[in-house]
């Protein structure tokens, strides 16, 4: 077990499951498709894989302003992650998370797109602001 | 999170419920960010999702429900309010594929929420370009919707603004209050990495269309850090809309600082605020050469559809798409519709380039998103706009077998009227 203590944008639970990491930025308006959750964006590094249910863990958000409703559309349709893991937080992100009550944490002494990998077992406590990998 | 004894009294819900839900929003996005206290704004630029964001059918539905939460019991907005481009000007409705049904549900949405807007007080600009209609002031602040413009206030003119969404532009505008966060912040504004050009690029041979491509290698390269250009040449405003409209999506950055050309960066070493930088990039052809092959999906030069205006164009490009199409004709079954603001739209209609437009056989209109509006089309497009080709590539493009090319303002036009995408002036 290693456990990483970040920032949380809210106390929203416990969810566990799957890492997806990504190097890149993201952006959930027009680089992830809303009826899939595949990401879609051109040149993207996990571009073809899908963040439907994943905790995915990657650099910060990018796009457009519009992004917020992107994350959201992407949670009505039920493809979106169960928790967002970054270093830094676009805002755009955090209004994401408030506006699903979806967990987020930010902030890690390390860079975290290095320390979880792809396939690793996470649970997020947005409550204590902690991710953890289990062995 | 410290509130002062107006804010705490929005809180407590004694200026209305809307007053009482959207300082619940900015209170709890300031302490997801370590916010301590609440800063007043001096103005809203607002992307509301009824109005911009595909208002039809379910994201129509879901739009409405958000705002109108939000909206209960609001008379006016608390500080000026400047409006991001509707979805669609009905006007090119048809020519964008829009079937007769959306139309109308488009007309009646984004019409209705326009009027209910600009009765609590909102200018009724309808662009990204919002310094147009409100310049910015060094040092000052303000909640802007839009990344287009968030970067433009923020590197060009110095005003502070994060990266904020649609909601919590309303939330600004109906209390007249932002969490102090990031950006703004002044040790939050520092540069981080230094962006330098290689001696390989020649800046003057560059199209309007080479500073989206330049934008997008940056953007591969900077990432989410916060950089300072250390040797731009002097650029113009049409060039700074291309290269920071692409940054401001593919980078996701509030922020850029160009040495020479914005107000805090001087120096290299004022826009570093005296620190070192966590890392140094260098720019060249083979960083250009893989940015241009993300935003050509085809090397085919078939041509069905010529969209232009992401952002709104400037009267520099409105001019270049004049001077190609004057006295000439579009190629059968290409069509062309450029975009841009209301004010501009007139001053070149005097001038007598949307007449040259219109007799060529293409489309000007103003107000809309082309961006969002534009990936209704099926086919190939060809768009002068990087920003325009990401939303094109990313937004149903398999479903609606559309190919995506991009090119500058000039050659766009010179296709239509070949009718295949021509690739040298």
């Amino acid at each position: 077990m290693k456990v990483f203590k970040g920032k949380s944008v809210k106390a929203v639970g416990v969810v566990e499951g799957e890492a997806l990491v990504s190097k890149d930025l993201i952006a959930y308006w027009a680089g992830v498709d809303w009826e899939t959750g595949i990401v879609a964006e051109i040149g993207h590094c996990i571009k073809g894989k899908n963040v439907k249910d994943k905790i995915l863990v990657y650099p910060s958000g990018k796009g457009g302003a519009g992004d917020t409703y992107g994350y959201y559309y992407l949670f009505r349709t039920k493809n979106a992650p169960k928790a967002m893991i970054c270093n830094r937080a676009n805002s755009l992100n955090i209004g994401a998370a408030l506006l699903t009550d979806t967990p987020m944490i930010y902030d890690f002494d390390d860079d975290i797109t290095d320390t979880i990998k792809t396939g690793d077992h996470i649970i997020v406590d947005s409550a204590a602001g902690t991710v953890t990998i289990v062995d | 999170m410290k509130l002062n004894e107006q804010q705490q009294a929005m809180l407590d819900g004694k200026l209305g419920l809307s007053c009482k839900k959207a300082m619940e929003v900015l209170v709890q996005m300031g302490e997801a960010a370590n916010a301590e206290e609440m800063i007043p704004v001096s103005f809203v630029h607002m992307m509301p999702p009824d109005i911009m964001f595909f208002p039809y059918g379910r994201t129509g539905r879901w739009a409405k429900d958000m705002t109108d939460e939000l909206l209960a019991d609001v008379k006016s907005f608390r500080v000026p309010v400047t409006l991001d481009p509707m979805f669609c000007n009905i006007a090119v409705a048809d020519t964008l594929q829009f079937p007769p049904e959306t139309k109308e549900e488009i007309e009646q949405i984004q019409m209705s929420a326009m009027k209910r807007y600009e009765a609590l007080g909102a200018t009724p600009n309808y662009s990204a370009l919002a310094f147009y209609t409100r310049d910015g002031r060094l040092g000052d602040h303000a909640c802007v919707a839009d990344s287009t413009p968030i970067i433009f206030y923020n590197s060009i003119y110095g005003t502070r603004t994060e990266r904020d969404d649609g909601i919590k532009a309303l939330a600004a505008a109906i209390t007249g209050y932002v969490p102090k966060t990031g950006v703004h912040i002044t040790e939050n504004r520092r540069a981080e990495v230094v962006i330098r050009v290689s001696e390989e690029l020649d800046f003057t041979k560059f199209c309007d269309s080479d500073w989206d491509v330049f934008g997008l290698a940056v953007s591969r390269k900077c990432k989410e850090k916060r950089p300072v250009f250390a040797n731009l040449p002097k650029m113009e405003f049409t060039e700074l809309k291309h290269m920071l409209a692409v940054m401001a999506v593919m980078a996701g950055l509030p922020l850029v600082h160009i040495v020479g050309q914005t107000p805090e960066a001087p120096t290299l070493e004022a826009a570093l605020q005296g620190k070192e930088p966590l890392a140094e990039y260098v720019i060249g052809v083979t960083d250009m050469d893989k940015a241009r092959a993300v935003y050509n999906t085809t090397d085919s030069d078939a041509l069905d559809f010529v969209l232009m205006g992401c952002p709104h164009l400037t009267m520099k490009e409105i001019k270049e798409v004049a001077d190609e199409l004057r006295g000439k004709k579009l190629a059968a079954g290409v069509k062309l519709v450029a975009v841009t603001t209301k004010e501009l739209y007139n001053q070149a209609n005097d001038m007598g380039y949307v007449q040259d437009i219109i007799d060529a056989g293409g489309e000007i209109t103003y107000q809309m998103c082309i961006a969002f509006a534009g990936t209704q089309v099926s086919g190939a497009v060809l768009t002068n706009s990087g920003k325009g080709a990401y939303w094109y590539t990313g937004f149903g493009a398999k479903e609606k077998n559309r190919t995506v090319r991009l090119a500058s303002t000039r050659l766009c036009a010179r296709s239509a009227v070949i009718g295949k995408v021509v690739e040298k002036l």
